[in-house]
């Protein structure tokens, strides 16, 4: 293939196997006879060759010791057991009653589990429409970020509201941490389950994992929908969804809190 | 209707904890990505949660950490799709051409000598186009084989060998600027 460089530029993708010590034999000649010729493409391997070195020398204090909590977050995925129970007061007389009774003898499965029953659940319950399967995907990243958060943390809505404004570039308005509504905030967070695209507020109402999600885009229908056992409110405004997602409690009890978030998140 | 049970075994376990070992490499990787701390540690936690989901599709035998790897750059290309933030085209011609017009004043050897600080190779690395950075990164601190990063990257093999070049060349061009503007003497290698 090599046998014969004459062009510089046929050169650059042999190059780094060359440096490398990886390429062929043949072509391993033909480039010592180009770069015998040719002092610029020489210069080219040499400067390669000690950038190499150079980097491969300090590989250790490049590298990088993943903090402790993030050590601890992640073995915990993968280990530890979360229930997808429902409790008995969530289950209503819908079709899907059934197979969440069949799912309640699984519990507790590991996480990894849950979310492969949430990937099926999209199937197998047909939730073949876009809200629907957005509500059984952020029930499952509900789940997950309570998991393997820090569920003790109160975090400050103002301070969450001007760093996600300068990570992210577009603002939010996080509801406050309300003795009234018996609600604290927890955490504000990049949701991952919607690449990153959305904002997902975490709270504790009445010390159970509450969440609220705000994608910037309009899915355009106001719903109620019960998945895997979480109850998640959606509605739209100002060319944004809004998901409010919690595993406690039912519709009847669910109305003041959901007012408290309608007219306070943005 | 029937549940397919996830795949439930003896080796879950063990996968994971062989997952896990990789953690300081992913971590990292997705510092050099991100360059942020917690966006690193969002999306070391991300890949996780894929890899561990979707563990039966991994092949014994082959690279464990660089399909995690794999994972890890995916996970991060999307987030990069909906942040509406473009990774640097490093196959333009000027950045092509830019690498080749370096002035060439001191030997190699001279310009990266042994002694080259840590932070100002951090910083060179840093300061490379995503596409070189991921390249010397994956190839000389990973040590991936050119075929694993073609996968990990999602390019061809040959796009793999000319940015590992090319990023390594604009590193070294990048050091010596460093040094030319911190007024730093070089340390001569051979006398």
């Amino acid at each position: 293939m090599a046998d014969d460089i004459t062009n510089c530029r046929d050169l650059e993708a042999h190059l780094a196997p060359y440096v490398d010590g990886e390429a062929p034999p043949a072509t391993r000649r033909a480039i010592d006879a180009h770069l015998d010729a040719c002092p610029p493409c020489r210069d080219h391997a040499e400067t390669e060759a000690a950038a190499r070195d150079l980097v491969r020398s300090h590989r250790d204090s490049l590298s990088a010791r993943a903090p402790e909590s993030l050590r601890a977050r992640c073995r915990e995925m993968a280990q530890s057991p979360i229930s997808i129970d429902t409790p008995q007061s969530t289950i209503r007389q819908s079709p899907i009653s059934n197979r969440q009774s069949a799912l309640r003898r699984w519990a507790p499965l590991s996480l990894a589990a849950t979310l492969v029953l949430a990937v099926a659940g999209v199937f197998l319950f047909g939730l073949n429409d876009r809200v629907e399967a957005l509500a059984a995907s952020l029930a499952v990243d509900h789940v997950k970020c309570f998991k393997v958060s820090d569920g003790d943390r109160h975090a400050d809505a103002a301070g969450a509201e001007r760093r996600w404004q300068t990570d992210q570039g577009w603002p939010i308005v996080v509801p406050e941490t309300s003795p009234a509504e018996q609600l604290t905030l927890v955490d504000v967070r990049r949701c991952f389950t919607t690449d990153g695209r959305s904002a997902h507020m975490m709270y504790r109402w009445r010390g159970a994992p509450l969440s609220l999600y705000v994608l910037p885009e309009s899915i355009g229908r106001d719903r109620v929908v019960d998945k895997m056992g979480h109850e998640a409110v959606i509605w739209c405004a100002n060319s944004r969804t809004y998901a409010f997602v919690t595993g406690e409690g039912h519709a009847g009890d669910l109305a003041p809190i959901v007012e408290y978030m309608k007219a306070h998140a943005k | 209707m029937a549940f397919r049970r996830p795949p439930a075994g003896r080796d879950e376990n063990g996968f994971a904890d062989a997952a896990l070992s990789h953690i300081d490499s992913l971590y990292g990787t997705a510092l050099r990505l991100t360059r942020r701390a917690a966006d690193a540690e969002d999306l070391v936690q991300d890949t996780y949660l894929k890899a561990f989901r979707s563990s039966h599709q991994f092949e014994p035998g082959t690279n464990l950490k660089a399909w995690l790897f794999t994972i890890l750059h995916n996970t991060f290309r999307n987030m990069r799709r909906h942040d509406g933030r473009n990774p640097v085209d490093v196959d333009s011609e000027a950045v092509e051409r830019a690498s080749d017009d370096g002035p060439e004043v001191q030997s190699p050897e001279q310009i990266l000598s042994r002694a080259t600080l840590d932070v100002d190779l951090q910083a060179a690395l840093d300061a490379l186009p995503e596409a070189f950075r991921q390249a010397v990164w994956l190839r000389d601190v990973e040590e991936l084989s050119y075929a694993e990063m073609a996968k990990v990257l999602d390019v061809p093999m040959g796009t793999v060998m000319s940015r590992i070049s090319r990023g390594r060349r604009a590193l070294s061009e990048g050091l010596q600027a460093r040094r030319a503007g911190h007024g730093v003497g070089l340390v001569r290698k051979h006398g």
